[in-house]
């Protein structure tokens, strides 16, 4: 099966207001991702709450809650990482 | 295959893996530190020529970051530097045996030995200055004020120091110094005035440690930042 992706269309000089749209929700979404998931801006958080809370700026129970938060949070930015998902694939063949 | 399974498992004690917790200069014999290791495992010398790694026998596999695990590392390694200087080695280094150690230890020797100069009789020790909630909006020459005045008095007692990674907006300083084990008390009182004189800050002075942001030796590959990897 031939499939003309919006990629090509593009390359070709072909715009298709409906492709377009998709294409920059892709792009904020995908820009949106890789700012939220960012895993050195995940590592400063971490160190900044372990410093807070040394510094007696955060009650134990709220450190270990943001803690968790923001280790979960790394584990899933490694995950976006690995997974690139910005890489497309045509799966249609 | 049978005879082969029996005789792995006649094996399996020597089979265990060696995790290595710092490595030091050789102390002349077999030195055991207690069993301080993970799982309550001995912690003890292997001997390299004139250099000795510090290690307790594990079950190999997968070292993942744990606050608990890295606590029991960081504990051994204190303990150690009670007596000797260290050469900082990663959390996480575990070998599946002895050989391969030994083949490690081989590749880093000569790295090994110049960092052991570098560290023989020192420390590492740790400033952060943190602006409280009520200075944050200190301007950058307030800022590079601060911290210029805090590196001038610690530079002139430590012998060598590094600065690190301004991981928070209210974070102006934050170095590691390593410093003459004869001046850790000098560099112990100028901390103390500076932290009088700024009294309005947050100041976190920590160690001493081992000298990992001093020892940058990799022999792996790894990922892992500091000391011998």
């Amino acid at each position: 099966m031939f499939f003309i992706d919006d990629l090509l269309l593009r390359a070709l000089g072909v715009s298709l207001p409906g492709l377009d749209l998709i294409w920059t929700l892709e792009q904020i979404q995908r820009f949106a991702y890789k700012g939220y998931y960012n895993p050195e801006k995940i590592k400063n958080k971490i160190k900044e709450t372990r410093l807070l809370y040394e510094f007696g700026e955060l009650a134990r129970e709220e450190y270990e809650r943001k803690n968790s938060e923001l280790m979960h949070k790394l584990e899933l930015a490694k995950k976006f990482e690995e997974m690139d998902l910005g890489t497309r694939m045509d799966i249609l063949g | 295959m049978v005879r082969r399974i029996l005789r792995a498992e006649r094996r399996a004690p020597e089979a265990l893996g060696k995790y290595v917790y710092c490595v030091i200069r050789y102390p002349n014999e077999k030195k055991s530190f207690g069993d301080l290791g993970f799982d309550d495992g001995e912690v003890y010398t292997l001997d390299y020529r004139d250099l000795a790694p510090v290690v307790s026998d594990v079950a190999f596999r997968d070292y993942a970051v744990n606050e608990g695990e890295v606590e029991i590392h960081r504990r051994v390694v204190e303990q150690i530097m009670k007596e000797h200087s260290v050469i900082p080695v990663a959390y996480g280094m575990a070998f599946k045996s002895r050989k391969l150690l030994q083949i490690a230890m081989g590749a880093g020797y000569k790295a090994m030995q110049k960092a052991l100069e570098v560290v023989e009789g020192r420390v590492e020790l740790g400033i952060k200055v943190f602006l409280p909630r009520e200075l944050e909006n200190w301007d950058s020459a307030q800022r590079q004020d601060c911290s210029s005045d805090f590196l001038q008095n610690l530079l002139a007692i430590s012998s060598d120091w590094k600065n690190l990674k301004l991981f928070s907006d209210r974070l102006i300083l934050n170095s590691a110094f390593l410093v003459d084990k004869s001046a850790l008390e000098e560099f112990s009182e100028q901390v103390g005035r500076l932290t009088t004189k700024y009294e309005e800050l947050k100041v976190q002075y920590s160690g001493p440690w081992p000298a990992y942001n001093f020892v940058d030796i990799h022999i792996l590959g790894g990922q892992r930042r500091g000391g011998f990897r």
